[in-house]
């Protein structure tokens, strides 16, 4: 992946950008602008409550064999549109939201929108291709409602990993073609939009829960602790001593592979004032291995795990870096772990899974700027001491804090204040409310997954003196950070299962 | 400094050794991580989920 190419996924931070002199145009950052697209999403959701769904018609795709039937609106109200209808207001709509949002960012509209409109055609073909019934369908009854005597099993949202395939050929054999993509080619714009909804989601399922959600919860300290005091130190000594890198090049490498990929790795190279281009490097490869970890792990786990839903959701967060790919991969688990159950007569409710990885990459990613601040401390005052030399400042943990978090956290306590004090009456419109904006956070899931795949050029793994900075990587990621991970998540959540469908 | 200088460079680094304040962040983050773990089990084990 080319440095200019990797900007767009460097986008989410101004601070980041900064730090990697990456697309460093003053405006909005992607941050703040995915808190208020996200949060723009939910109030018009809830409008739906006392009044007229106003989203309702967004486009969803249901498992198809005959494809004139796979689209259609949210909502029943908005049935006359069609599938084609729906699919296309969702698109313009989606245009119109994000050029604004691109205007913000100080970006050409005119490219931005052209591009958006060719990332939204591919990604959500490949979805609709991904819930063909041979593909997608799951359970004794879907064969038979299909006349389907085989399936791939994938679940519907077989389609994300569809949307990735897709963006992976185009970044592999059509790299001219990526490069003209990369100002709509925002991963970690669309997934931080998709956790702001994904907060209100969340919190309209583990309503009436409590118990069981603030433990889970609280267990996700034990993801904090193992990320940045474990993963960290232990992936740094292995950079130093084992492999014999630099500290430039080790602090960001353990940062990218313990805490969560690129925002961490920028984050450190700006705390320990590396040149803008060792983070930027090290994120090109935080990012394709994100991408391994997401076509294997969630079959892992629903083959091995399927029967700890709660550790399976835990792992992912703790094994798969980025915020994009950890979450995405949260919601293939999900599916595939709810499929398998179903096949077995065990109905989980939807949303623990997805809930639990997102809850802890969320807590994870909170701490960034504190560890970041801690490392600039270290490296300024012990480590490159210059005399009159730039000292670590507390203002920097704000400045590196993702903001996005604080649209899940008000999405999510407004999602659960209402769930939780409503009437019965009240809370049957808030659900469906809720989930109308779900749709948008699986359309930008599919997003997430395409851009994702556009960003990761495997040929970067061979090419010439990179292979030390790649072995690194594998050792750490596949001996360790993994095999960690699911001890820690299954000591915290084995035995813990989500909530049955009543 | 290009992309391919820092390949080359990756390639021919000379090794620094580990200073003792990087040996102590090693150390402390390390213990301390296991220590809070380890507490963090007690907890877990006196105050399970609850379903």
């Amino acid at each position: 992946m080319s440095n200019a190419a990797l900007a767009g996924e460097l986008g989410a931070d101004n601070s980041a950008e900064k730090t990697a002199g990456t697309c460093a145009a003053p405006g909005l950052s992607e941050d703040w602008l995915a808190v208020w697209i996200g949060l723009l999403v939910f109030v018009l959701a809830l409008v739906g409550v006392a009044g007229p769904n106003l989203l309702g018609w967004v486009v969803s795709t249901s498992v198809w064999t005959d494809v004139s039937g796979a689209l259609g609106p949210a909502a029943k109200n908005y049935a006359g549109l069609g599938g084609i209808g729906a699919l296309l207001v969702t698109y313009v709509a989606l245009l119109v939201v994000l050029s604004v949002g691109a205007a913000a960012l100080k970006i050409d509209v005119r490219r931005f929108a052209l591009r958006f409109t060719v990332v939204f055609a591919i990604a959500y073909a490949s979805w609709v291709v991904g819930s063909y019934a041979h593909f997608a369908a799951v359970t004794p009854s879907d064969f038979k409602k299909f006349g389907i005597d085989w399936s791939l099993r994938l679940t519907n949202e077989g389609g994300f990993i569809f949307a990735l395939v897709a963006g992976l050929i185009i970044s592999n054999f059509f790299p001219r073609f990526a490069e003209w993509l990369k100002e709509a080619i925002r991963p970690e714009l669309y997934i931080k939009i998709a956790i702001v909804i994904l907060g209100a989601f969340i919190a309209v399922t583990v309503a009436g829960k409590l118990s069981l959600a603030s433990s889970v919860l609280l267990r996700g300290i034990a993801a904090i602790i193992e990320a940045y005091l474990i993963y960290w130190s232990v992936v740094y000594f292995v950079a130093r001593k084992w492999f014999g890198f630099s500290r430039e090049w080790a602090a960001p490498l353990a940062s990218g592979i313990s805490i969560c990929g690129v925002a961490a790795a920028i984050a450190t190279g700006g705390a320990i004032r590396s040149r803008p281009s060792v983070p930027v490097l090290v994120s090109s490869l935080v990012v394709v291995f994100a991408v391994v970890e997401v076509l294997i792990l969630p079959f892992v786990a629903q083959t091995y795990l399927s029967h700890e839903p709660l550790v399976a959701a835990a792992w992912i967060g703790l094994a798969v870096k980025t915020d994009g790919a950890a979450v995405a991969a949260g919601g293939i688990t999900e599916a595939l772990i709810l499929a398998k159950a179903a096949a077995e007569g065990v109905q989980y409710e939807p949303g623990w899974i997805l809930g639990t990885t997102a809850a802890i990459k969320v807590f994870i990613d909170v701490f960034i700027g504190v560890w970041a601040f801690i490392l600039a401390y270290i490296w300024t005052n012990h480590i490159n001491v210059q005399k009159g030399g730039e000292k670590a400042r507390v203002g920097e943990i704000w400045q590196r804090f993702p903001k996005f978090i604080l649209g899940f956290v008000l999405t999510f306590l407004v999602g659960f204040y209402l769930a939780s004090t409503a009437t019965p009456d009240t809370l049957a419109r808030i659900t469906p409310a809720i989930g109308t904006a779900n749709a948008f956070r699986v359309i930008f899931f599919i997003l997430t997954f395409f851009s994702i795949g556009v960003l990761s050029n495997f040929r970067s793994l061979w090419r010439e003196g990179l292979g030390k900075l790649v072995a690194v990587y594998v050792v750490s990621l596949f001996g360790f950070v993994v095999w960690v991970g699911l001890l820690v998540s299954w000591i915290f959540f084995s035995g813990v299962k989500p909530p049955l469908v009543n | 400094m290009s992309e391919q200088d820092l390949r080359s460079e990756l390639s021919n680094s000379v090794v620094e050794p580990l200073l003792p304040i990087e040996k102590k962040l090693i150390g402390w983050s390390l213990s301390l991580g296991i220590g809070l773990l380890v507490v963090l089990l007690i907890a877990n084990h006196f105050y399970p989920i609850k379903g």
